[in-house]
């Protein structure tokens, strides 16, 4: 279990003493180590270890531990499947940037930080590679040095340090007043040593709550995110719209359910407090997506809202909702890692990086948009893809959990949908009607991308209507992983 | 015969995708003349359509067929079955696509784009085969979405910016309406038995006391969601705009069919899975019977107003499909038969009327009315058409449209619903009047132009080819006369539908 | 008593005596020996800490073997012996990392000078450290003042005397306050030991007689000494002090110096007033709102600094404000947070003095628009810098981040100040993210804002590890510190806490 957390992180270490004669054998020596460790993760899932593996102590009972649960299974499920073929796609693109060497290396060391997430067994662990993986994300965004890039790494540091400040109040909280500083299943909290402090208590739930959220960009933390996208897209997709704002969706379910325990949340003031900036977020999101021309940004708003669907799953704080939490989380990294990577194809491809500057491009590039449709599609929830599902166990746990502010969040889903189909089929309609008359259509030097980025697209594309057509067994999965 | 209904939604399908994979990769090639394959093209056409409707209508009608495809969610499999609603809807949406079929292949080779057209045609045809055939709500619901998006296409085929935009407008409010639906769906999940339509609903009793104020609030969002589709008034704009800047054919389907898949989905709502009775006497009823009769009115008023002969048939739709909307409305097995009955006139005639609107367009490149005038004398046959077109959708026995009119007024006055019970028929007719005003003109006027119009004046815009002298091409005309004949048929002999 | 007993007053003999004989000695010479004596003094402490964890409690070594109130008494405990030991390491990282500077920036005849000054530093340290007399505390805070100033003084431009003649009013306020706290002591209990004047002032508490001069002697003593370790309002001295000196007086004074007062501060609440009394009195109040505003003004100042080592001083300023916050709590915990505090900024913050000085070397000038890219010419000093700043921004795996989980959990509980810590806690860790992330992003850019233009091309050369061999070993010995700190806190708090009992 340890393996596939060490390993990337020193393979990414290791790279730059390694000498590489030319860019063909780091690259194999990236991929086959990434490969790797996601083979060992998926065996370690198929044998779901028992027992925890504990790796240093920090102090006392606060230790650096591992385990293997459902819902870290399903994390690191997913960021595994991501991952080698996010390399794929990024050999590909990183081509045109300058210093691969360095992209790379953090490339992989976040990866080996997102298992440590994903398989933290306490909450000292998991704040402890939160706040790593703000730090080797960091690099990536900065990437391109230019002074946009450094004002954005600045706001997103700020944010990502200001964040784990408030979720650290939250966990000194739980190590003080929780009976093990371990995630169990319906929280931890010692209900004996807080007394009549439960109004306290709430609050720093709040605190905890809105500090993990910086990093799933809820309302009014989010404007680190769109700046972000200045970051090169393979970047902006597996971590800007998956791996880093995904943590933060995972550390609020771990917090909320098995941290501070949801039989004292729900219908509290708290949940109140933390659901309205969060139902907000779901239409703010949305709406500055539709506003937003430049593509990157565009879609990076998009991400916030749909990781606000998440954080309103979680907030509903009932196990169904937890489930369609989950099952977003799962379904949203498919969606947007394949849109943000058919934009960045069209990016590599064309240097086009605006809405309005693509008219046309689906007949030249049917592949990408192809797949980009796809993505469309399911992100506005079109049935038989698996947007659909997750946003149906969602409104479902909101309808049973019969609580008015719940279905005023549903109306926030549907009109987040109807925006998502605004900012989505924008492009669509652009890239395969143009209007006529307009000059970019029969640009001939716009080519379809080779196979290392339609190749992973055309992955997720399957991995979407799978989900979307036979969701029966994933969502036992999610379900068998809560009760 | 489970196969059938499969097979049946599947075949369009697969073979509309299939020429649309052929029109992208003719495009990446840059292939330019495509006229030798044109006779392949109308073969391959023909023949898919010719069996997916002898498929469609053969399983319709070989009795009740049940088929779960596979499961979406665990507890919602996509599930098809054929009942009289279904078997009602798809005939009308053969015979519709039949002849609009025939009538595209002249007009569509003067427009362009034929593989996208015929692609996305038959797509949608296999579509709403899906959305008539659905069994349960969700079902419906993933069809209702496709048909949008598939119908889409269609809209902005032309591609300028105009019909960009209208396809746009289109797009974003029929998914607005559909995510207005999907949020009741949510909500009936919760207090219905099940999903599944079954005559008189499945609501849960148990479950819903207490919560009747939030339900009956849902179920108005779901009638407002539907009604986007169906025109209702306050998102019917999107109808005129798109509507009008589609190739006829294209216009034709969309009015007389699409808009009535948000007729069919309140129909399966309100009757089949929430029930009549926990409707009956609410605000919602009534709130509903307003907006429907309000845009009974403003439809033909707005039709009236307008100059442009393919908008002003919009509007016309959008007040028709209201009738339809009120009959439903009423709650009462009559009215609901006249509605269900002026779906299949209203779908009829105005698939007549765009294609003869569609014939001036193609033939002369009139858009406006004005320029109809004295056309009657060069094109007898379609202005013949037109007429009796005009006089069913006013009313005036023995077309069909008479019969759907008197069942919806007679089912309003039986109602005993205060008020809307001698209101409605009043405002059903003053909308005839208007309809009468709006559509007769053009007749009168083409037969008897004030001043004689010289036909030198008149510049054959396109079509030379194909009709060699003639009115008009007779693959045009048959499906014209097709359409007149059986709304009168279905005036004079209306029993074989009410069954 | 054993032989090892004597190591503490031998320590503090040599120390002083050796002062005088580097006045003497030519240079050289009196670098070797002042390094000489900081490894054997340090060796020393080592051999004390190891006898004091052996016998598990304090020992009191009597001056010439004359009982009290009479003879002068030290009263070594197991943290005392551990804190000598620290700052004997601290010191002798320092020393090393600034030979270059000090060689550059001081005149060949004052080298000598210099070493006195170290010299009679690290006795005073030493005696502040040991002594169980209130008035040696306060002859050796004296002492170490003067050669503070020395310090400071020696590298002679303008700024420095300015300086130094602030620092020497500001650290002289607060000598008076304290030896007026001292008096009022005396007067009160009849007392200079500390032992002794506990179980007077313990009297005095139960009677509720003189109940107001004992808590004026109280703010006496803590307002002086915390105006000596620049607590906030009192900083003025600070950053000219520690930014224009030359490095190893900016590090030493950084590290060690405030330190010392602190640490005399926490012995005094202990050993002198008792810690229940404490408890029951408004100083501590005081002293945790000063420290939670020295948190967030010393943040805010640094965020306004343009130049590097002003910067560090001043989050210096902010640091101590936390130090001050966990005394301030007036809990057992707190207590603990503040010492292994006073531990962990000790070794950051000189490891970040070497490191700024390390990159300003291989740059133009200390601001970090002509630091901008300096991290890629001097490697190491990049990585230390970046070390450093991680751990004051509190990041896990560093010193920084135990001390602020123990601060925040000594607070937790606490009735009234358990929010006003968090909210300071998280505010000020944006604060010092906002301007140490801001440099260490800055010394990672090549260019300034991606100024292309060439306007600002930046001045600087490549500097390699091999070049400054010595600097090098400090650096690495400083992060290594800081790590180990990090990761491997356990042994370090259970020393504090059982020193802490200790003083009981």
């Amino acid at each position: 279990m340890l393996i596939v957390v060490i390993l990337p992180l020193f393979a990414g270490i290791l790279m730059p003493m390694l000498p590489f004669r030319t860019r063909k054998a780091m690259l194999v020596y990236l991929e086959t180590v990434v490969s790797i460790n996601s083979l060992l993760v998926l065996l370690l899932l198929l044998y779901m270890p028992e027992g925890t593996l504990t790796l240093f102590r920090f102090t006392g009972n606060l230790s650096v531990t591992f385990r293997l649960d459902g819902m870290g299974a399903v994390f690191a499920g997913m960021a595994a499947v991501l991952w080698p073929l996010a390399m794929l796609y990024s050999f590909e693109y990183m081509k045109h940037e300058d210093n691969e060497g360095s992209f790379f290396l953090f490339y992989v060391v976040t990866y080996g930080v997102t298992m440590g997430i994903a398989l933290a067994e306490n909450i000292l662990t998991m704040y402890f590679f939160f706040e790593m993986l703000s730090l080797v994300t960091l690099p990536l965004v900065l990437h391109t040095r230019t002074r946009e890039a450094i004002l954005a790494a600045r706001s997103y540091l700020y944010y990502m340090l200001g964040g784990a400040a408030f979720a650290f109040i939250g966990m000194v909280f739980i190590l003080v007043y929780g009976t093990t500083s371990s995630f169990v299943a319906g929280g931890v909290l010692n209900m004996a040593g807080i007394g009549e402090k439960s109004d306290m208590l709430l609050l720093i739930y709040v605190l905890c709550f809105c500090g993990f959220s910086v990093k799933t960009a809820m309302w009014p933390f989010s404007s680190w995110l769109p700046k972000a996208g200045v970051a090169p897209t393979p970047v902006t997709a597996l971590l800007h719209a998956v791996a880093v704002v995904n943590t933060g969706a995972f550390a609020t379910m771990r917090v909320t359910y098995f941290s501070f325990g949801t039989e004292l949340l729900r219908g509290t003031w708290a949940q109140k407090v933390v659901m309205v900036p969060v139902i907000f977020t779901i239409v703010y999101g949305c709406s500055r997506a539709v506003k937003e021309t430049h593509l990157k940004r565009r879609l990076a708003w998009s991400t916030i809202s749909n990781l606000s669907y998440i954080l309103f799953g979680v907030v509903l704080m009932t196990p169904l909702g937890l489930v369609g939490a989950m099952a977003h989380m799962l379904f949203h990294s498919f969606m947007k890692i394949c849109s943000f990577f058919c934009v960045g194809a069209v990016i590599y491809q064309t240097s086009k990086h605006y809405v309005q500057e693509i008219d046309g491009f689906g007949w030249r590039m049917p592949k990408i948009f192809c797949c980009f449709t796809v993505s469309a599609f399911a992100l506005m929830g079109v049935p038989g893809l698996c947007g659909f599902v997750s946003k149906w166990n969602l409104a479902k746990a909101a309808v049973d959990s019969e609580m008015p502010l719940a279905y005023v969040g549903i109306a926030a889903l549907m009109v987040s949908a109807l925006l998502t189909a605004i900012y989505m089929m924008d492009i669509v309609i652009r890239a395969f009607c143009p209007v006529k008359g307009s000059d970019a259509v029969d640009d001939k030097n716009v080519k379809d991308a080779n196979w290392k980025m339609w190749v992973p697209l055309a992955v997720f594309v399957a991995v979407m209507f799978y989900f979307g057509l036979h969701s029966g067994p994933v969502m036992e999965l999610l379900e068998g992983m809560i009760y | 015969m489970q196969g059938l209904l499969l097979i049946s939604i599947g075949l369009p399908a697969v073979a509309g995708i299939l020429l649309l994979v052929l029109a992208f990769s003719e495009h990446l090639r840059a292939v330019g003349g495509t006229g030798v394959k044109h006779m392949r093209l109308y073969l391959f056409v023909s023949v898919m359509l010719v069996a997916s409707v002898l498929l469609a209508t053969t399983a319709a009608w070989t009795g009740d067929n049940s088929v779960v495809l596979f499961r979406l969610i665990e507890s919602i499999p996509v599930y098809f079955r054929v009942d009289e609603v279904g078997r009602f809807f798809i005939t009308i949406v053969s015979v519709i696509w039949l002849a609009v079929g025939l009538y595209s292949v002249p007009y569509m080779k003067h427009e362009g784009g034929e593989k996208r057209y015929y692609g996305f045609f038959l797509l949608s045809y296999g579509v709403l085969t899906g959305f008539v055939y659905a069994g349960n709500l969700i079902t419906m619901y993933l069809f209702y979405e496709l048909i949008t998006l598939v119908s889409m296409p269609l809209v902005l085929h032309n591609g300028t910016r105009e019909a960009v935009t209208a396809a746009r407008k289109y797009l974003f409010y029929s998914l607005c309406g559909a995510y207005g639906g999907l949020f009741g769906i949510f909500f009936l999940y919760r207090y219905c038995g099940s999903l599944d339509f079954m005559m008189g609903g499945t609501l849960d009793a148990a479950a819903v006391r207490g919560h009747e104020g939030i339900l009956l609030m849902v179920v108005f969002v779901m009638l407002m969601g539907f009604g986007v589709k169906a025109g209702m008034l306050p998102f019917h704009a999107w109808l005129p705009a798109a509507h009008s800047v589609a190739p006829s054919p294209a216009s034709a389907m969309l009015s007389a069919v699409i808009v009535k898949a948000g007729v069919i989905a309140i129909v399966r709502v309100v009757f089949y899975v929430i029930g009549t009775d926990f409707l009956r006497g609410t605000w919602v009823q009534y709130l509903w019977m307003t907006l429907a009769l309000l845009t009974v009115f403003m439809g033909s008023m707005l039709a009236y107003r307008e100059r442009g002969f393919k908008k002003r048939l919009a509007y016309s739709t959008v007040s028709q499909v209201s009738y339809i909307l009120y009959g439903l409305s009423l709650l009462t097995s009559e009215a609901m038969a006249g509605a269900l009955f002026h779906v299949a006139a209203h779908g009829l005639i105005k698939c007549g009327l765009f294609l003869t609107a569609g014939v001036f367009l193609y033939r002369f490149g009139y858009t406006r009315v004005e320029e109809l005038e004295g056309l009657g004398k060069e094109m007898p046959k379609v202005m013949w058409c037109y007429t009796l077109f005009a006089l069913g959708l006013v009313g005036i026995p023995p077309t069909c449209g008479f019969i759907s009119k008197w069942y919806l007024a007679q089912g309003s006055l039986h109602s005993e619903i205060p008020v809307f019970s001698w209101l409605g028929p009043v405002v059903l007719l003053v909308s005839a009047l208007l309809t009468a005003g709006y559509l007769l003109p053009i007749t009168i006027k083409g037969f008897f132009p004030g001043e004689e119009k010289s036909r030198e004046n008149r510049k054959v815009h396109s079509g030379e080819e194909v009709c060699q002298g003639k009115e008009i091409a007779s693959s045009m005309l048959i499906p014209l006369l097709v359409l007149a004949v059986l709304v009168l048929v279905l005036g004079i002999f209306p029993i074989t539908l009410f069954k | 008593m054993d032989f090892v007993c004597n190591f503490p007053f031998i320590s503090i003999i040599l120390s002083l005596f050796s002062g005088p004989l580097c006045s003497i000695l030519p240079g050289k010479w009196a670098k070797r020996v002042n390094g000489i004596v900081i490894i054997v003094v340090g060796i020393l402490s080592a051999f004390v800490l190891a006898y004091v964890t052996g016998t598990g409690e304090a020992f009191i070594y009597r001056m010439g073997h004359f009982p009290a109130p009479w003879g002068n008494e030290i009263r070594i405990g197991v943290l005392e012996a551990f804190m000598g030991l620290f700052f004997c390491v601290i010191m002798l990282l320092c020393m090393v990392a600034g030979v270059r500077e000090r060689e550059a920036q001081i005149e060949e005849s004052k080298q000598n000078l210099y070493y006195v000054m170290v010299n009679l530093l690290l006795c005073s340290l030493l005696a502040l450290i040991y002594t169980n007399d209130l008035f040696t505390a306060y002859v050796f805070v004296e002492i170490n003042t003067i050669s503070a100033c020395g310090l400071i003084m020696i590298r002679q431009n303008g700024r420095t005397i300015e300086a130094a003649t602030r620092y020497m009013i500001m650290s002289l306020l607060g000598s008076g306050l304290l030896l007026l706290g001292i008096c009022f002591l005396y007067d009160l209990t009849g007392h200079l030991l500390m032992s002794n004047i506990k179980e007077q002032v313990h009297i005095l508490a139960q009677t509720g007689q003189y109940h107001i001069p004992l808590m004026v002697s109280v703010g006496l003593i803590s307002v002086g000494l915390a105006m000596k370790s620049a607590l906030y309002p009192f900083h003025a001295w600070l950053p000219d002090a520690y930014g224009y000196s030359t490095l190893s007086s900016a590090a030493i004074l950084s590290s060690l110096v405030s330190k010392g007062y602190i640490f005399l501060l926490i012995k005094v609440f202990y050993r002198v007033v008792g810690f229940e009394i404490l408890t029951g009195s408004k100083v501590a109040n005081v002293l945790f709102v000063f420290g939670i505003v020295g948190m967030i003004m010393g943040s805010i100042n640094a965020i306004q600094e343009e130049q590097i080592t002003r910067m560090i001083a001043y989050s210096s300023v902010a640091q101590i404000g936390y130090i001050y916050m966990g005394i301030g709590l007036a809990t057992q915990e707190g207590m603990v947070a503040s010492i292994y505090h006073v531990i962990s900024h000790g070794a950051t913050k000189s490891l970040l003095f070497v490191a700024a000085s390390g990159l300003a070397a291989a740059s133009a000038g200390r601001t970090s628009r002509e630091l901008v890219g300096s991290g890629y010419r001097n490697k190491l000093a990049g990585i230390a810098f970046t070390v450093g700043s991680l751990s004051m921004v509190g990041m896990p795996m560093f010193s920084g981040f135990i001390s602020k989980l123990f601060f925040a959990q000594a607070a937790v509980g606490h009735a009234h100040k358990m929010l006003p810590t968090f909210i300071a806690l998280a505010i000020s860790t944006v604060l010092n993210a906002a301007y140490f992330m801001k440099m260490v992003i800055c010394i990672y850019s090549p260019r300034y804002g991606g100024d292309t233009t060439g306007e600002n091309t930046i001045v600087g050369r490549v500097v390699f590890m091999k070049e400054q061999p010595v600097k090098s070993v400090a650096l690495i010995c400083f992060i290594v510190l800081n790590v180990v700190l990090g990761l491997n806190s356990e042994p370090i708090i259970r020393l504090i806490q059982k020193g802490l009992a200790m003083f009981g």
